[in-house]
Order: C-alpha cells, then structure tokens, then sequence
C-alpha cells in the first residue's frame, strides 16, 4: 500500500508556486523614509504589488491642560455611558459653505439684484393678454374665466358653442376643448398643445447636433463643451449620465449654433482620443 | 468651511455659550434641557436634566466649574458642570430670562420677567465657585424697573456695572455694587426691543440687537454710541469676534410669520459686518428659520449658532477669514 500522506514531489515548496505571495519588505531609506512592499491578489486573482514610501513625522500638539481634563470626563445625564467619539443621532456635518469676506460683498450682491431686476424689466414690457377677454391681465385671473370659454374657441366652433352663455361654460369645464369631448393630443389640429409643445422641442434639435459615442465614462459636460467649442458656438452639451452612479453612460449630443462648425467638428473629432477611448462622432439622426 | 450640526434639541434655540477656554459649548432650547458639547467635533458630552419648563438662558462661570440656567418655570438652577448634577435651586415668581456670571464668577446677575402683577428685576446672587459649596439664599440685591422691564443684561470689567437693555430700546446702566441707576439712553428706536447684549473680551465695550434692526457698539462707562450696524431684518442676536473685528449679527423674520414667507425671503443668515467700518462683509447660511442666538468662540476661530429650526450649527473658521482685512488695515500692518 503505497503512503499517501507523503508530499507529492511535485508540490515541493522549493519551486516557485504561483499562489504563494513574496514576503513583504520593509527598507529603510538614507533620507529617513521607509519603503513598505507588499503583494496581494487582487479579484481577478492577479498578483498586485504595492510600493509605499511613508515618512514619520512627530508633531507636538501644547493642549491647555483643562481643556485636556476636560476631554477626559465621563458622560452624563442622556449621554450617560456612551462611548467617546461623536454620535451620528446628534451631530452631522453639513454641507460646506464657502464664506469669503469682502468690502464689496454688498455693491457685488447689489449686481445679482440687478440681473434679476433686468429680467423684470424685461418682462415689464411684454404685454399680458387674457386669452379669455384680451384684457391686460393672465388667464388665470380673468373674471369671466368661469363663464366664457376662450374668444379663440368661440370663433373657431362658429355658432356651436357662443350661442348661449349655458353651453359656453360646459365647454370650458371640458379641458378647455370647443368640440365638448376629449381630442387625444395626436388627434388634435396643428394648434393642439401637445403638437407645439413637441415642435419647440424639434426646433432645437435640427440639424447642427452631433452624436458623440465611444465616450468615457469618467466624461464631463464641461470638457466636451471645451473641447468642441474650438470649431464654433456650442447651444447645447447633452451628456447621458447614470441616474444612480452619476457616470457618463458613453454617448454625448453636442449642439452647434451654425452646421458648417457641426460639420468640421464632426471631421476633425471622428477618431479622437479622449480619455482612453476613441470618439466617434456622427450627426444625430432626427429621432422619430 | 464645513459647518458641524448639532441635533440635540426638539425645539428652538433659545442661548448658546462656549466656556471661557472654548472648548465646551452649551445650549439652552425651548424643550427641557441643557446640552454640553465639545467644539471641537461636536460630541455631545452630557444633558443637564431637571427643568420643568422652556429654558430662557445658560451660563458658564470663568473657570467652567459651574453652569447656571433660567428656565419658564420660574427657577435658576445652579449645575455641576462635570457631572450633569443640580446644586441649587433658587425660584422666582416669573420666568428668567438671562443669567450671566460676572467676569471673576463671583456674582451672578438674572433677569426676571415682568408678569402677573410682578415687575421685572434684575436679582444678583454671589456665588462661591466650588462644587461643594452651599451657594447663598438670598440674592444680594435686587433691581427693580417701574417702566419698561429688562430684556437682557450683563456685567461690565471688574463688576464696576451692570448694563440692561429694554423692551423699549433704552439700555441703562446700573451701579454693580448696589444697583443705583446711574443713567439710561435711549438707544434704539422707541419700542424696538433689545434682544441681546454681548459685551467684548475686555468688557469695556458691547454689543446690543435690536428688533429695531439695527445694531450697536456702546461704550460701557458713558454709554456713548460708538456703530450702528443696520440691516433689514429684526435681530435676535450680536456677538463680537475676537481676532478680527467684525460683529455677526442674527435674525429674521418673526418666528409666527416664518410660515408665510419663503427661505429666501426669510433673511436667515448670519451677517457678518466689519466692527470699525460698519460695512456689511458677507453672510453664512444654512439655518432655516430665524436666528435666535450667536456664540462666539473666545479665541476667535469659530462661532456657533442656533436658530428656531431647533439646530445649532458649529462654524470653524477657515483662511478666507483671516486673510480678509481692508486696504488700509493692510497698510497699518
């Protein structure tokens, strides 16, 4: 009966195993710091090898001895036997606030106000028009936003709907619709809701966008627009982010104001190194 | 910088205080407790329970041996510090609304409510700064006011005064020896209310809030008006910051109108002014309802406030801060 406890030769420890890590090494260097080398596997089972290079420092620290007293008392009343270190139920550390004094900071807030101040300005001179009785005030606060529909409506359903004041109101509590029943949103004429509200939307995405894929994922907005502001003015950066993780997901829409840049860029972006990948860039093809 | 939120009360803020080496914090809430934190992390150290009312005010004396509260309940307790344990208790008809321990913690001053039939006063109690010591009865003398009742006081250097602000906007001040009037001014608007006097390190100068909001720097001997800070808000608090010389001034709407108003219209920041130029400099936000009270670390690396929100927030100052100064102060130095 051959002995089968005996080590297969084959295992001798004298042969370089694979699975069995270095020691680690520890080296101290002439200018006082220390180099650490240590092996690991990693997930993926690969042999790692991590070189640290740590210097000693000895800071002294003069603490007010009361202060130091202080910060060896016991707990007491609701704290009564916890332990030292502070307890998330009662401090947090919030968000950082950058606080920067200035002479100035009010003539500098005052800007702000102005920006704001422009806008309404701005909007001072839009002339506000009751869809309801073309008076100058919102919809929402006409008087007769209750008892008559719309002066558009009316002259759209002839003499359907204006004829008396009874059917009027019907209408109106009806979402707003002449006809009395619900139009689906696709059903409805050019002037539908729905169907402007898409068509802004289209407008924008035209014809000087670019899809950029192939995109890190480790991507910024900002650094797609630096880099493709070079051939023009860019509107709009759309970078697909990971609604969880917060990364690019790989692909990128770039806006261009004019398609003559839109399409050099395309030219000279198509293959270009960014991060550790290769771009590819194409023109966006209109969505259906 | 990263503020640290303290979370330890259910209900507003009413008085915080850090202790003379600035590394315990106290707070005072409209729920029934005191809380001791360290500054420095905001570790909570211990709750100082016993009150059966809303806590109006806390101190700590000199040599943080003693703590001493008011409370709604119509008492000021005296509190072993270390230990979280009540010492003495001294009942009142009303409520107290502000103790503070002289500069030496020799003598105590509170304030009481006018209420109920009762006039206000301002009682002063000596006090023997020892744990094991059995403190006095009864107080020492008592100042009553006949027309407008005090809101808040405290000590000048050497005891030599004791300032009270009042309901009306006046600030008066008294002999600390035997509680003569010796003069009053009139020194906010006519019923603009004094929310908090803070006196500086020295004490030989002091800062007053005003529901007026405004907020001023007087002189402790002549009660001259040395700045007036204005702003747009009415204030619940002014502190002093050692260090620099600014003043952080605290407040914001109405508690009862909070709801009706947004956070940005609130004002619920902390303002930061230059003490000397009276210019505003910046301010910190982050609470989300008024502010009620504003410490300032002794050393002046820091301050700390609380807010009817029930939160105090810890700020340590970082270089900004202390690299801000004006032309010219860049000039003198």
């Amino acid at each position: 009966m051959p002995d089968t406890s005996r080590a297969n030769w084959a295992d001798d420890e004298e042969f370089d195993d694979p699975t069995v890590l270095p020691q680690q090494q520890v080296i101290s260097n002439p200018d006082g710091t220390k180099t650490i080398i240590t092996y690991r596997f990693n997930d993926a089972n690969k042999k790692i090898k991590t070189t640290r290079k740590i210097r000693t420092t000895v800071v002294k620290e003069h603490v007010n001895p009361r202060v130091a007293e202080r910060k060896e008392w016991p707990k007491f009343g609701a704290e009564k036997g916890h332990v030292r270190g502070p307890d998330l139920s009662t401090t947090s550390v919030g968000e950082n606030i950058i606080f920067r004094p200035s002479s100035n900071w009010k003539s500098s807030n005052k800007e702000e106000n102005k920006e704001e101040d422009s806008l309404r300005d701005q909007l001072k001179d839009k002339k506000v028009a009751c869809r309801i009785c073309k008076g100058d005030h919102f919809t929402a606060r006409c008087p007769f936003k209750d008892t008559l529909p719309p002066l558009d409506d009316v002259g759209a359903s002839g003499g359907g709907g204006g004829g008396d004041g009874g059917n009027g109101a019907e209408d109106v509590g009806g979402l707003g619709m002449t006809k009395g029943s619900y139009v689906a949103p696709h059903l409805r004429g050019k002037k539908g809701a729905g169907e402007t509200m898409g068509g802004g939307f289209k407008d924008r995405d035209d014809l000087a966008t670019l899809r950029v894929t192939n995109v890190s994922e480790f991507a910024e907005e900002n650094d797609l627009r630096d880099m493709f502001e070079r051939f023009g003015r860019v509107t709009r950066v759309f970078l697909a982010k990971d609604r969880e993780t917060g990364r690019a997901k790989g692909f990128a829409f770039i806006s261009f104001a004019d398609r003559g840049d839109a399409q050099r860029a395309c030219e000279k972006m198509e293959g270009f190194g960014y991060g550790h990948l290769i771009l590819r860039v194409e023109f966006a093809k209109k969505s259906a | 910088m990263r503020p640290i939120l303290l979370q330890g009360h259910e209900r507003s803020l009413t008085q915080i205080k850090y202790n003379r080496d600035g590394d315990l914090l106290f707070s005072t809430a409209k729920d029934h407790v005191v809380c001791a934190w360290y500054s420095v992390n905001g570790e909570r150290l211990g709750t100082y329970n016993g009150h059966q009312g809303a806590l109006w005010t806390v101190d700590i004396d000199p040599t943080s041996t003693l703590l001493a509260t008011g409370a709604a309940d119509n008492t000021i307790k005296i509190w072993n510090v270390q230990t979280g344990k009540s010492l003495k208790t001294w009942d009142f008809p009303t409520a107290v609304k502000r103790v503070e321990f002289s500069e030496d913690g020799t003598l105590l001053l509170a304030v009481t409510e006018q209420r109920m039939g009762h006039l206000g006063t301002v009682v002063v109690f000596p006090i023997i700064v020892d744990v094991n010591a059995a403190q006095a009865d009864a107080p020492l003398f008592t100042i009553t006011f006949r027309e407008s009742k005090a809101t808040v006081a405290a000590w000048s250097y050497l005891n030599k005064y004791i300032i009270t602000g009042h309901e009306d906007g006046t600030v008066s001040q008294y002999d600390g020896k035997d509680g003569e009037l010796i003069q009053d001014i009139q020194a906010h608007e006519i019923g603009g209310q004094i929310t908090d006097i803070q006196m500086a390190p020295d004490r030989t100068y002091f800062v007053t809030a005003s529901k007026d909001k405004s907020a001023k720097i007087m002189d402790v001997d002549n009660l001259k008006i040395l700045k007036t800070f204005v702003t747009d808000t009415p204030l619940n608090t002014a502190a002093l910051t050692p260090k620099k010389d600014f003043v952080i001034l605290g407040g914001g709407q109405e508690a009862r109108d909070v709801t009706t108003t947004s956070q940005r219209q609130g004002k619920f920041e902390a303002r930061f002014y230059h003490k000397i130029f009276e210019d505003e400099i910046g301010r910190v936000r982050g609470h989300f309802g008024p502010l009620n009270t504003i410490a300032v670390h002794p050393q002046g690396t820091g301050y700390a406030s609380g807010a009817e929100d029930g939160y105090v927030r810890v700020h340590h100052f970082d270089k900004p801060y202390f690299d801000f100064s004006y032309e010219v102060e860049r000039m003198k130095a």
